[in-house]
Protein backbone atom coordinates (compact mmCIF):
# COMPACT_ATOMS: atom_id res chain seq x y z
CA UNK A 1 0.00 0.00 0.00
CA UNK A 2 2.87 2.55 1.03
CA UNK A 3 4.83 1.60 -2.27
CA UNK A 4 1.05 2.20 -4.48
CA UNK A 5 0.87 5.46 -2.30
CA UNK A 6 4.40 6.31 -3.30
CA UNK A 7 3.96 5.70 -6.94
CA UNK A 8 0.65 7.97 -7.24
CA UNK A 9 1.93 10.90 -4.66
CA UNK A 10 1.33 14.23 -6.23
CA UNK A 11 -1.19 12.85 -8.34
CA UNK A 12 -4.85 14.52 -7.29
CA UNK A 13 -8.03 12.56 -6.73
CA UNK A 14 -9.13 13.84 -9.99
CA UNK A 15 -6.21 12.16 -11.86
CA UNK A 16 -6.56 9.05 -10.13
CA UNK A 17 -10.09 8.52 -11.18
CA UNK A 18 -8.93 9.81 -14.48
CA UNK A 19 -11.67 12.50 -14.37
CA UNK A 20 -11.91 15.91 -15.66
CA UNK A 21 -12.11 18.46 -11.87
CA UNK A 22 -14.61 19.88 -13.91
CA UNK A 23 -16.61 16.43 -14.14
CA UNK A 24 -20.09 16.42 -12.97
CA UNK A 25 -21.53 13.69 -10.22
CA UNK A 26 -22.43 11.56 -12.90
CA UNK A 27 -18.86 11.31 -14.75
CA UNK A 28 -17.38 10.82 -11.38
CA UNK A 29 -19.45 7.79 -10.70
CA UNK A 30 -19.23 6.31 -14.41
CA UNK A 31 -15.62 6.88 -13.42
CA UNK A 32 -15.31 5.09 -10.36
CA UNK A 33 -17.77 2.05 -11.67
CA UNK A 34 -15.36 1.81 -14.85
CA UNK A 35 -12.11 1.50 -12.43
CA UNK A 36 -13.74 -1.09 -9.90
CA UNK A 37 -14.73 -3.53 -13.26
CA UNK A 38 -10.90 -2.67 -14.55
CA UNK A 39 -9.22 -2.99 -10.96
CA UNK A 40 -11.83 -6.39 -10.14
CA UNK A 41 -9.61 -9.53 -9.63
CA UNK A 42 -11.21 -10.98 -12.42
CA UNK A 43 -10.90 -7.94 -14.80
CA UNK A 44 -8.69 -9.71 -18.67
CA UNK A 45 -7.28 -5.72 -18.93
CA UNK A 46 -4.62 -5.94 -15.64
CA UNK A 47 -3.29 -9.51 -17.28
CA UNK A 48 0.44 -9.27 -17.18
CA UNK A 49 0.53 -5.22 -16.18
CA UNK A 50 -0.46 -5.36 -12.26
CA UNK A 51 -0.11 -8.12 -9.63
CA UNK A 52 -3.60 -8.57 -8.04
CA UNK A 53 -1.81 -7.07 -5.02
CA UNK A 54 -0.71 -4.25 -7.10
CA UNK A 55 -4.63 -3.95 -8.32
CA UNK A 56 -6.06 -4.11 -5.11
CA UNK A 57 -4.20 -0.94 -3.62
CA UNK A 58 -4.74 0.81 -6.46
CA UNK A 59 -8.68 0.18 -5.62
CA UNK A 60 -8.20 1.61 -1.85
CA UNK A 61 -6.74 4.82 -3.49
CA UNK A 62 -9.80 5.35 -6.08
CA UNK A 63 -11.98 4.14 -3.27
CA UNK A 64 -10.75 6.76 -1.30
CA UNK A 65 -10.87 9.34 -4.25
CA UNK A 66 -14.10 8.59 -5.05
CA UNK A 67 -15.30 8.94 -1.24
CA UNK A 68 -13.67 12.67 -1.28
CA UNK A 69 -15.27 13.34 -5.33
CA UNK A 70 -19.09 11.74 -4.74
CA UNK A 71 -19.30 14.11 -1.66
CA UNK A 72 -20.27 17.09 -2.26
CA UNK A 73 -18.81 19.34 0.71
CA UNK A 74 -16.02 16.76 0.49
CA UNK A 75 -15.01 17.64 -2.73
CA UNK A 76 -15.64 21.33 -2.13
CA UNK A 77 -13.18 21.31 0.56
CA UNK A 78 -10.98 19.05 -1.50
CA UNK A 79 -11.18 22.04 -4.57
CA UNK A 80 -10.53 24.43 -2.08
CA UNK A 81 -6.94 22.62 -0.72
CA UNK A 82 -5.84 21.86 -4.72
CA UNK A 83 -6.44 25.56 -4.80
CA UNK A 84 -8.95 24.64 -8.04
CA UNK A 85 -11.88 27.04 -6.37
CA UNK A 86 -11.27 29.88 -4.01
CA UNK A 87 -12.82 29.50 -1.15
CA UNK A 88 -16.37 30.92 -0.25
CA UNK A 89 -16.65 34.89 1.13
CA UNK A 90 -18.31 34.71 4.36
CA UNK A 91 -21.04 37.00 2.90
CA UNK A 92 -22.86 35.44 0.10
CA UNK A 93 -21.72 36.71 -3.04
CA UNK A 94 -24.58 37.09 -4.96
CA UNK A 95 -25.99 40.28 -5.43
CA UNK A 96 -29.05 39.27 -5.32
CA UNK A 97 -28.83 37.50 -2.17
CA UNK A 98 -26.95 40.29 -0.61
CA UNK A 99 -29.41 42.66 -0.62
CA UNK A 100 -31.64 42.36 2.23
CA UNK A 101 -35.47 41.85 1.04
CA UNK A 102 -37.43 45.47 0.68
CA UNK A 103 -39.93 44.97 3.45
CA UNK A 104 -37.84 43.93 6.20
CA UNK A 105 -35.67 45.98 8.42
CA UNK A 106 -33.44 43.09 8.71
CA UNK A 107 -33.90 42.53 12.35
CA UNK A 108 -36.18 39.26 11.81
CA UNK A 109 -33.15 37.50 9.70
CA UNK A 110 -31.36 35.94 12.43
CA UNK A 111 -27.82 34.82 12.35
CA UNK A 112 -28.35 32.12 9.46
CA UNK A 113 -26.08 28.85 10.27
CA UNK A 114 -26.41 26.22 7.70
CA UNK A 115 -26.23 22.75 9.30
CA UNK A 116 -26.11 19.46 8.14
CA UNK A 117 -29.35 17.62 9.12
CA UNK A 118 -28.61 15.68 12.77
CA UNK A 119 -30.77 13.96 15.49
CA UNK A 120 -29.42 16.30 18.21
CA UNK A 121 -32.16 18.37 20.54
CA UNK A 122 -32.63 22.19 19.84
CA UNK A 123 -32.48 24.39 21.79
CA UNK A 124 -35.91 25.98 22.87
CA UNK A 125 -37.42 28.15 20.44
CA UNK A 126 -35.45 26.93 17.12
CA UNK A 127 -36.56 24.16 14.43
CA UNK A 128 -35.23 22.91 11.67
CA UNK A 129 -35.36 22.79 8.17
CA UNK A 130 -33.79 20.74 5.76
CA UNK A 131 -31.17 22.39 5.39
CA UNK A 132 -30.81 24.46 8.17
CA UNK A 133 -31.68 25.78 11.70
CA UNK A 134 -33.90 28.48 12.53
CA UNK A 135 -35.05 30.56 15.09
CA UNK A 136 -38.62 30.46 15.71
CA UNK A 137 -40.29 34.10 15.55
CA UNK A 138 -43.94 33.64 16.41
CA UNK A 139 -44.60 37.04 14.64
CA UNK A 140 -43.42 35.61 11.33
CA UNK A 141 -45.20 32.03 12.15
CA UNK A 142 -48.48 34.01 12.59
CA UNK A 143 -48.39 35.65 9.19
CA UNK A 144 -47.30 32.46 7.20
CA UNK A 145 -50.77 31.22 9.32
CA UNK A 146 -52.69 33.46 8.12
CA UNK A 147 -51.81 34.09 4.82
CA UNK A 148 -54.44 34.54 2.48
CA UNK A 149 -52.90 35.84 -0.98
CA UNK A 150 -48.88 36.16 -0.90
CA UNK A 151 -46.69 37.44 -3.82
CA UNK A 152 -42.82 36.43 -4.29
CA UNK A 153 -41.63 38.67 -1.89
CA UNK A 154 -43.77 36.72 0.95
CA UNK A 155 -42.09 33.48 -0.36
CA UNK A 156 -38.32 34.93 -0.09
CA UNK A 157 -38.84 36.65 3.23
CA UNK A 158 -40.31 32.85 4.72
CA UNK A 159 -37.27 31.13 3.17
CA UNK A 160 -34.44 33.60 4.32
CA UNK A 161 -36.46 33.63 7.95
CA UNK A 162 -35.83 29.68 7.28
CA UNK A 163 -32.41 30.35 6.39
CA UNK A 164 -32.32 28.24 3.38
CA UNK A 165 -30.64 29.54 0.56
CA UNK A 166 -31.24 29.80 -3.26
CA UNK A 167 -29.16 27.12 -4.16
CA UNK A 168 -29.80 24.82 -1.87
CA UNK A 169 -33.75 25.66 -2.94
CA UNK A 170 -32.19 25.05 -6.33
CA UNK A 171 -30.73 22.24 -6.14
CA UNK A 172 -33.35 20.47 -4.17
CA UNK A 173 -36.85 21.24 -6.09
CA UNK A 174 -34.89 21.22 -9.59
CA UNK A 175 -35.84 24.40 -10.41
CA UNK A 176 -32.96 26.74 -11.72
CA UNK A 177 -32.21 29.95 -10.47
CA UNK A 178 -32.88 32.09 -12.90
CA UNK A 179 -36.85 30.87 -12.29
CA UNK A 180 -36.80 30.92 -8.38
CA UNK A 181 -35.13 34.78 -8.60
CA UNK A 182 -37.73 35.44 -11.26
CA UNK A 183 -40.70 33.84 -9.27
CA UNK A 184 -39.49 35.98 -5.77
CA UNK A 185 -39.01 38.93 -7.43
CA UNK A 186 -42.82 38.99 -9.22
CA UNK A 187 -41.49 39.00 -12.53
CA UNK A 188 -43.97 36.99 -14.29
CA UNK A 189 -42.74 37.84 -17.62
CA UNK A 190 -40.08 35.47 -17.18
CA UNK A 191 -42.35 32.69 -15.14
CA UNK A 192 -43.80 30.04 -17.36
CA UNK A 193 -47.52 29.49 -17.37
CA UNK A 194 -49.76 29.12 -13.91
CA UNK A 195 -49.55 25.73 -13.98
CA UNK A 196 -45.59 25.13 -13.81
CA UNK A 197 -45.43 27.92 -11.66
CA UNK A 198 -47.97 26.39 -8.86
CA UNK A 199 -45.64 23.22 -9.30
CA UNK A 200 -43.07 25.02 -7.98
CA UNK A 201 -44.47 27.07 -5.87
CA UNK A 202 -45.74 23.98 -4.00
CA UNK A 203 -42.05 22.51 -4.17
CA UNK A 204 -41.09 25.60 -2.61
CA UNK A 205 -43.28 25.49 0.18
CA UNK A 206 -42.54 21.98 1.39
CA UNK A 207 -39.09 22.47 1.73
CA UNK A 208 -39.32 25.14 3.94
CA UNK A 209 -42.01 22.83 5.82
CA UNK A 210 -45.56 25.21 4.80
CA UNK A 211 -48.40 24.37 4.46
CA UNK A 212 -48.19 23.34 0.68
CA UNK A 213 -51.86 23.94 -0.39
CA UNK A 214 -52.51 26.96 1.30
CA UNK A 215 -49.11 28.79 0.46
CA UNK A 216 -49.91 27.18 -3.39
CA UNK A 217 -53.66 28.78 -3.64
CA UNK A 218 -52.39 31.99 -2.11
CA UNK A 219 -49.58 32.56 -4.54
CA UNK A 220 -52.15 31.96 -7.38
CA UNK A 221 -54.69 33.89 -6.16
CA UNK A 222 -52.25 36.55 -6.80
CA UNK A 223 -50.11 35.24 -9.64
CA UNK A 224 -54.18 34.86 -11.54
CA UNK A 225 -54.64 38.64 -10.51
CA UNK A 226 -51.74 39.90 -11.94
CA UNK A 227 -51.54 38.21 -15.38
CA UNK A 228 -55.49 39.47 -16.20
CA UNK A 229 -54.59 42.97 -14.78
CA UNK A 230 -52.17 42.88 -17.43
CA UNK B 1 26.68 15.88 -61.82
CA UNK B 2 27.67 19.32 -59.86
CA UNK B 3 27.19 19.55 -55.91
CA UNK B 4 26.40 22.96 -54.52
CA UNK B 5 28.11 23.15 -51.38
CA UNK B 6 25.87 26.39 -50.28
CA UNK B 7 22.89 24.99 -50.92
CA UNK B 8 23.08 21.30 -49.91
CA UNK B 9 20.35 18.86 -50.91
CA UNK B 10 18.00 18.86 -47.78
CA UNK B 11 15.81 17.15 -49.31
CA UNK B 12 17.49 13.59 -48.47
CA UNK B 13 17.74 14.50 -44.71
CA UNK B 14 15.08 13.40 -41.99
CA UNK B 15 13.83 16.50 -40.80
CA UNK B 16 10.87 18.22 -39.25
CA UNK B 17 11.01 21.26 -41.45
CA UNK B 18 8.85 20.63 -44.20
CA UNK B 19 4.89 19.16 -43.38
CA UNK B 20 5.30 15.88 -44.72
CA UNK B 21 1.44 14.62 -43.19
CA UNK B 22 -0.06 13.32 -39.97
CA UNK B 23 1.05 9.69 -39.63
CA UNK B 24 -1.23 6.95 -38.17
CA UNK B 25 0.33 3.67 -37.23
CA UNK B 26 -1.81 0.52 -36.48
CA UNK B 27 0.51 -1.94 -34.71
CA UNK B 28 0.14 -4.09 -31.83
CA UNK B 29 2.03 -6.97 -30.79
CA UNK B 30 -0.14 -10.48 -31.69
CA UNK B 31 -1.31 -11.15 -35.38
CA UNK B 32 -4.72 -11.63 -36.57
CA UNK B 33 -6.14 -9.48 -34.30
CA UNK B 34 -6.75 -7.18 -36.85
CA UNK B 35 -4.63 -4.50 -37.40
CA UNK B 36 -4.53 -4.46 -41.84
CA UNK B 37 -8.14 -4.43 -40.99
CA UNK B 38 -8.14 -1.57 -38.87
CA UNK B 39 -5.57 0.32 -40.98
CA UNK B 40 -6.91 -0.18 -43.97
CA UNK B 41 -10.77 0.92 -42.62
CA UNK B 42 -8.98 3.84 -41.24
CA UNK B 43 -7.62 4.71 -44.43
CA UNK B 44 -10.96 4.33 -46.66
CA UNK B 45 -12.47 6.57 -44.19
CA UNK B 46 -10.00 9.27 -44.31
CA UNK B 47 -10.10 9.40 -47.37
CA UNK B 48 -13.35 9.18 -48.14
CA UNK B 49 -13.75 12.35 -45.73
CA UNK B 50 -12.26 13.79 -48.46
CA UNK B 51 -8.26 13.76 -46.83
CA UNK B 52 -5.37 12.62 -49.13
CA UNK B 53 -4.41 9.43 -47.64
CA UNK B 54 -1.69 7.20 -48.48
CA UNK B 55 -1.74 3.31 -46.83
CA UNK B 56 1.31 1.52 -46.60
CA UNK B 57 1.97 -2.27 -45.77
CA UNK B 58 5.00 -2.12 -43.33
CA UNK B 59 4.42 -6.36 -42.81
CA UNK B 60 7.78 -6.45 -44.75
CA UNK B 61 7.53 -10.40 -43.90
CA UNK B 62 3.46 -11.22 -44.38
CA UNK B 63 1.92 -8.16 -46.37
CA UNK B 64 -1.58 -8.45 -46.88
CA UNK B 65 -3.14 -4.82 -46.74
CA UNK B 66 -3.86 -5.12 -50.35
CA UNK B 67 -6.15 -8.38 -49.68
CA UNK B 68 -7.83 -6.17 -46.72
CA UNK B 69 -8.29 -3.20 -49.78
CA UNK B 70 -9.30 -5.31 -52.27
CA UNK B 71 -6.73 -4.38 -54.90
CA UNK B 72 -4.63 -6.58 -57.05
CA UNK B 73 -0.54 -6.90 -56.31
CA UNK B 74 0.93 -4.41 -58.67
CA UNK B 75 4.59 -5.34 -59.36
CA UNK B 76 6.65 -2.66 -57.18
CA UNK B 77 5.90 -1.69 -53.44
CA UNK B 78 7.93 -1.79 -50.59
CA UNK B 79 10.11 -4.26 -51.25
CA UNK B 80 11.09 -2.69 -54.30
CA UNK B 81 11.50 0.27 -52.62
CA UNK B 82 14.41 -1.38 -50.59
CA UNK B 83 16.66 -3.25 -53.07
CA UNK B 84 16.74 -0.38 -55.21
CA UNK B 85 17.73 2.69 -53.80
CA UNK B 86 16.85 4.87 -56.76
CA UNK B 87 13.10 4.37 -56.80
CA UNK B 88 10.94 7.22 -54.58
CA UNK B 89 7.50 6.67 -52.76
CA UNK B 90 5.95 8.39 -55.86
CA UNK B 91 7.12 5.56 -57.80
CA UNK B 92 5.95 2.61 -55.76
CA UNK B 93 2.08 4.02 -55.12
CA UNK B 94 -0.50 2.43 -56.47
CA UNK B 95 -4.42 3.33 -56.83
CA UNK B 96 -7.34 1.79 -54.98
CA UNK B 97 -10.89 1.79 -55.58
CA UNK B 98 -11.23 5.44 -53.61
CA UNK B 99 -10.10 8.12 -55.19
CA UNK B 100 -7.94 9.92 -52.30
CA UNK B 101 -6.61 6.93 -51.08
CA UNK B 102 -3.53 5.29 -52.43
CA UNK B 103 -1.71 2.51 -51.37
CA UNK B 104 2.08 0.93 -51.10
CA UNK B 105 1.50 -2.56 -51.26
CA UNK B 106 4.59 -4.76 -49.39
CA UNK B 107 4.12 -8.04 -51.56
CA UNK B 108 6.80 -9.61 -52.94
CA UNK B 109 8.47 -12.87 -54.12
CA UNK B 110 11.64 -11.34 -52.64
CA UNK B 111 13.23 -13.76 -49.73
CA UNK B 112 14.66 -12.01 -46.46
CA UNK B 113 13.50 -8.39 -47.44
CA UNK B 114 11.30 -8.76 -43.76
CA UNK B 115 14.66 -7.95 -42.01
CA UNK B 116 15.83 -4.52 -43.03
CA UNK B 117 18.88 -3.29 -42.02
CA UNK B 118 19.18 0.22 -40.21
CA UNK B 119 20.28 1.85 -43.30
CA UNK B 120 17.25 0.74 -45.16
CA UNK B 121 14.98 1.43 -42.34
CA UNK B 122 16.28 5.07 -42.00
CA UNK B 123 15.39 5.50 -46.18
CA UNK B 124 11.51 4.11 -45.26
CA UNK B 125 11.30 6.34 -42.21
CA UNK B 126 12.22 9.37 -43.77
CA UNK B 127 10.43 8.56 -46.92
CA UNK B 128 7.23 8.39 -44.96
CA UNK B 129 7.95 11.66 -43.10
CA UNK B 130 8.31 13.58 -46.22
CA UNK B 131 5.39 12.52 -48.09
CA UNK B 132 3.06 15.18 -48.86
CA UNK B 133 -0.34 14.39 -47.91
CA UNK B 134 -3.07 15.12 -44.66
CA UNK B 135 -2.47 11.40 -43.93
CA UNK B 136 -0.27 8.35 -44.31
CA UNK B 137 -1.89 4.98 -42.47
CA UNK B 138 1.03 2.42 -41.75
CA UNK B 139 0.31 -1.05 -41.31
CA UNK B 140 2.67 -2.56 -38.88
CA UNK B 141 3.74 -6.38 -38.66
CA UNK B 142 2.76 -8.55 -35.67
CA UNK B 143 5.82 -8.85 -33.14
CA UNK B 144 8.59 -6.34 -31.43
CA UNK B 145 10.83 -5.91 -34.28
CA UNK B 146 12.96 -3.11 -34.03
CA UNK B 147 12.12 -1.56 -37.15
CA UNK B 148 8.35 -1.90 -35.83
CA UNK B 149 8.77 -0.30 -33.22
CA UNK B 150 10.63 2.31 -34.98
CA UNK B 151 7.83 2.79 -37.19
CA UNK B 152 5.33 2.65 -34.41
CA UNK B 153 7.38 5.58 -32.70
CA UNK B 154 7.43 7.61 -35.31
CA UNK B 155 3.56 8.36 -35.86
CA UNK B 156 1.72 11.10 -34.31
CA UNK B 157 -0.88 8.74 -33.91
CA UNK B 158 -0.41 5.35 -32.18
CA UNK B 159 -2.96 2.87 -32.68
CA UNK B 160 -2.44 -0.28 -30.75
CA UNK B 161 -4.91 -3.34 -31.50
CA UNK B 162 -6.52 -5.08 -28.50
CA UNK B 163 -9.05 -8.19 -28.87
CA UNK B 164 -10.44 -9.37 -25.69
CA UNK B 165 -8.55 -12.39 -25.39
CA UNK B 166 -5.96 -12.28 -22.84
CA UNK B 167 -3.07 -13.32 -25.18
CA UNK B 168 -3.93 -10.55 -27.39
CA UNK B 169 -4.23 -8.26 -24.47
CA UNK B 170 -1.06 -9.66 -23.42
CA UNK B 171 0.73 -9.44 -26.62
CA UNK B 172 -0.36 -5.59 -27.42
CA UNK B 173 1.15 -4.80 -23.64
CA UNK B 174 4.25 -6.37 -24.44
CA UNK B 175 4.16 -4.32 -27.83
CA UNK B 176 3.82 -1.52 -25.34
CA UNK B 177 6.03 -1.63 -23.04
CA UNK B 178 8.80 -2.35 -25.59
CA UNK B 179 8.31 0.45 -27.37
CA UNK B 180 8.51 2.60 -24.07
CA UNK B 181 11.74 1.12 -23.78
CA UNK B 182 12.82 1.63 -27.27
CA UNK B 183 12.01 5.70 -27.18
CA UNK B 184 13.39 5.55 -23.26
CA UNK B 185 16.61 3.95 -24.64
CA UNK B 186 17.04 6.51 -27.08
CA UNK B 187 16.33 9.93 -24.96
CA UNK B 188 18.54 8.38 -21.85
CA UNK B 189 21.16 8.28 -24.06
CA UNK B 190 20.58 11.97 -25.41
CA UNK B 191 20.30 13.30 -21.81
CA UNK B 192 22.87 11.27 -20.68
CA UNK B 193 20.71 9.42 -18.07
CA UNK B 194 21.91 6.53 -18.61
CA UNK B 195 23.71 5.33 -16.01
CA UNK B 196 21.05 6.58 -13.26
CA UNK B 197 18.39 4.46 -15.47
CA UNK B 198 20.94 1.60 -15.44
CA UNK B 199 21.66 1.99 -11.74
CA UNK B 200 18.00 2.03 -10.50
CA UNK B 201 16.84 -0.57 -12.80
CA UNK B 202 19.46 -2.96 -11.57
CA UNK B 203 17.79 -1.83 -7.97
CA UNK B 204 14.35 -2.24 -8.99
CA UNK B 205 13.43 -4.19 -5.31
CA UNK B 206 15.12 -0.85 -3.42
CA UNK B 207 13.68 1.36 -5.36
CA UNK B 208 10.33 -0.41 -5.76
CA UNK B 209 9.91 -0.10 -9.23
CA UNK B 210 7.54 -2.44 -11.12
CA UNK B 211 6.69 -0.19 -13.88
CA UNK B 212 7.36 2.75 -15.89
CA UNK B 213 5.56 5.45 -14.12
CA UNK B 214 7.47 3.95 -10.72
CA UNK B 215 10.92 4.42 -13.16
CA UNK B 216 9.75 8.10 -14.26
CA UNK B 217 8.81 8.91 -10.57
CA UNK B 218 11.91 7.39 -9.35
CA UNK B 219 13.92 9.26 -12.02
CA UNK B 220 12.58 12.43 -11.11
CA UNK B 221 13.10 12.60 -7.79
CA UNK B 222 17.28 11.88 -8.29
CA UNK B 223 17.32 14.23 -11.47
CA UNK B 224 15.21 17.33 -10.52
CA UNK B 225 16.27 18.70 -14.16
CA UNK B 226 16.97 15.94 -17.00
CA UNK B 227 13.96 13.72 -14.89
CA UNK B 228 11.44 16.11 -15.98
CA UNK B 229 12.81 16.91 -19.24
CA UNK B 230 13.03 12.75 -20.10
CA UNK B 231 9.32 12.79 -18.79
CA UNK B 232 7.50 14.54 -20.74
CA UNK B 233 9.20 13.73 -23.67
CA UNK B 234 8.15 9.86 -22.88
CA UNK B 235 4.67 11.88 -22.34
CA UNK B 236 3.96 12.62 -25.73
CA UNK B 237 3.90 9.17 -26.38
CA UNK B 238 0.02 9.05 -25.94
CA UNK B 239 -1.08 5.38 -26.87
CA UNK B 240 -4.20 5.40 -28.94
CA UNK B 241 -6.59 1.82 -27.86
CA UNK B 242 -8.51 0.17 -30.38
CA UNK B 243 -10.82 -2.93 -29.38
CA UNK B 244 -11.39 -5.03 -32.03
CA UNK B 245 -13.70 -8.04 -32.17
CA UNK B 246 -15.78 -7.18 -29.33
CA UNK B 247 -18.07 -10.19 -29.08
CA UNK B 248 -20.82 -7.81 -27.14
CA UNK B 249 -21.51 -4.09 -26.42
CA UNK B 250 -20.42 -4.40 -22.95
CA UNK B 251 -16.82 -6.25 -23.90
CA UNK B 252 -16.26 -2.82 -25.61
CA UNK B 253 -16.14 -1.35 -22.35
CA UNK B 254 -13.02 -3.65 -21.96
CA UNK B 255 -11.21 -0.43 -23.56
CA UNK B 256 -11.88 1.81 -21.17
CA UNK B 257 -10.44 -0.68 -18.55
CA UNK B 258 -7.30 -1.49 -20.89
CA UNK B 259 -7.40 2.69 -21.54
CA UNK B 260 -7.14 2.88 -17.36
CA UNK B 261 -4.57 0.20 -16.95
CA UNK B 262 -2.12 2.11 -19.82
CA UNK B 263 -2.48 5.55 -17.86
CA UNK B 264 -1.64 3.97 -14.48
CA UNK B 265 0.90 1.48 -15.51
CA UNK B 266 2.94 3.68 -17.77
CA UNK B 267 1.82 7.42 -16.02
CA UNK B 268 1.14 9.10 -19.15
CA UNK B 269 -2.15 9.84 -21.05
CA UNK B 270 -3.56 7.00 -23.33
CA UNK B 271 -6.86 6.98 -25.21
CA UNK B 272 -9.22 4.74 -25.71
CA UNK B 273 -10.04 5.48 -29.69
CA UNK B 274 -12.98 3.17 -30.13
CA UNK B 275 -14.61 -0.01 -29.88
CA UNK B 276 -15.51 -2.25 -33.04
CA UNK B 277 -17.83 -4.89 -32.96
CA UNK B 278 -17.04 -8.83 -34.04
CA UNK B 279 -18.77 -8.86 -37.50
CA UNK B 280 -19.33 -11.77 -39.86
CA UNK B 281 -19.22 -9.80 -42.93
CA UNK B 282 -15.84 -8.86 -42.45
CA UNK B 283 -14.18 -12.59 -43.00
CA UNK B 284 -17.10 -12.89 -45.85
CA UNK B 285 -16.12 -9.14 -47.82
CA UNK B 286 -12.06 -10.64 -47.14
CA UNK B 287 -13.15 -14.12 -48.76
CA UNK B 288 -14.49 -12.38 -52.10
CA UNK B 289 -11.07 -9.81 -51.79
CA UNK B 290 -13.71 -7.05 -51.21
CA UNK B 291 -13.89 -4.50 -48.79
CA UNK B 292 -16.64 -4.13 -46.34
CA UNK B 293 -17.31 -1.06 -46.80
CA UNK B 294 -18.27 -1.46 -50.27
CA UNK B 295 -21.35 -3.03 -49.63
CA UNK B 296 -22.47 -2.62 -46.28
CA UNK B 297 -22.90 0.62 -44.70
CA UNK B 298 -25.91 -0.41 -42.39
CA UNK B 299 -23.51 -2.29 -39.93
CA UNK B 300 -22.64 -1.05 -36.11
CA UNK B 301 -18.88 -1.85 -37.58
CA UNK B 302 -19.42 0.85 -40.07
CA UNK B 303 -20.42 3.68 -37.77
CA UNK B 304 -18.25 2.52 -34.99
CA UNK B 305 -15.12 2.59 -38.20
CA UNK B 306 -16.88 6.28 -39.09
CA UNK B 307 -16.39 7.78 -35.81
CA UNK B 308 -12.91 6.46 -35.11
CA UNK B 309 -11.83 8.23 -38.18
CA UNK B 310 -14.00 11.54 -37.43
CA UNK B 311 -11.77 11.29 -33.97
CA UNK B 312 -8.63 11.17 -36.09
CA UNK B 313 -9.81 13.19 -38.56
CA UNK B 314 -11.20 16.48 -37.03
CA UNK B 315 -8.78 17.77 -34.34
CA UNK B 316 -5.32 18.75 -36.68
CA UNK B 317 -2.83 17.75 -33.67
CA UNK B 318 0.22 19.05 -33.32
CA UNK B 319 3.27 17.51 -34.74
CA UNK B 320 5.81 15.64 -32.26
CA UNK B 321 8.41 14.65 -33.27
CA UNK B 322 8.98 10.89 -32.67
Amino acid sequence: MKQMNDRYEGQTYYELLEVNPQAGPSDIYLAYQRARATYSASSPALYSMFTPQEAQDLMALIEEAFQTLSHQARRTAYDQKLGLVKAPPTKPTSAYESTPAKSSSDAWIGPVKVVRRSNEELPKGFARTKFSVYEVKAELEQEIQNVQECDGLFLQKARLYKGVTLEQMSEEIRVIKATLVALESNDLDVLPVAVFCRGFVIQYARVLGLDENKVASAYMKFFKARKVVK
Amino acid sequence: MSQNILRPDFTQLRGRSEHGSTIIAVGGGKGGVGKSFVSSSLAIFLAQLGYDTLAIDLDLGGANLHTSLGVPIKDRGINEFILDPSLKFTDITQETHWPKLKLISGSSETLNVANVDDEQRSRIMSSIARYQCDFTVLDLSAGTHLSTLDFFLMANHKVVVFTPEPSSIENAYRFLKASFFRKLRRYEFQLQLKTQIDGLMANRKAHNINSPADLMHALVKQEPILGPKLKHILEDMNFEIVLNQARTRQEIELGHALQSVCVKYFGFPCHFLGGLEYDNAVWQSLRQKNHLLMANRQTHLYAQLMAMARKIGKPRREKTAA
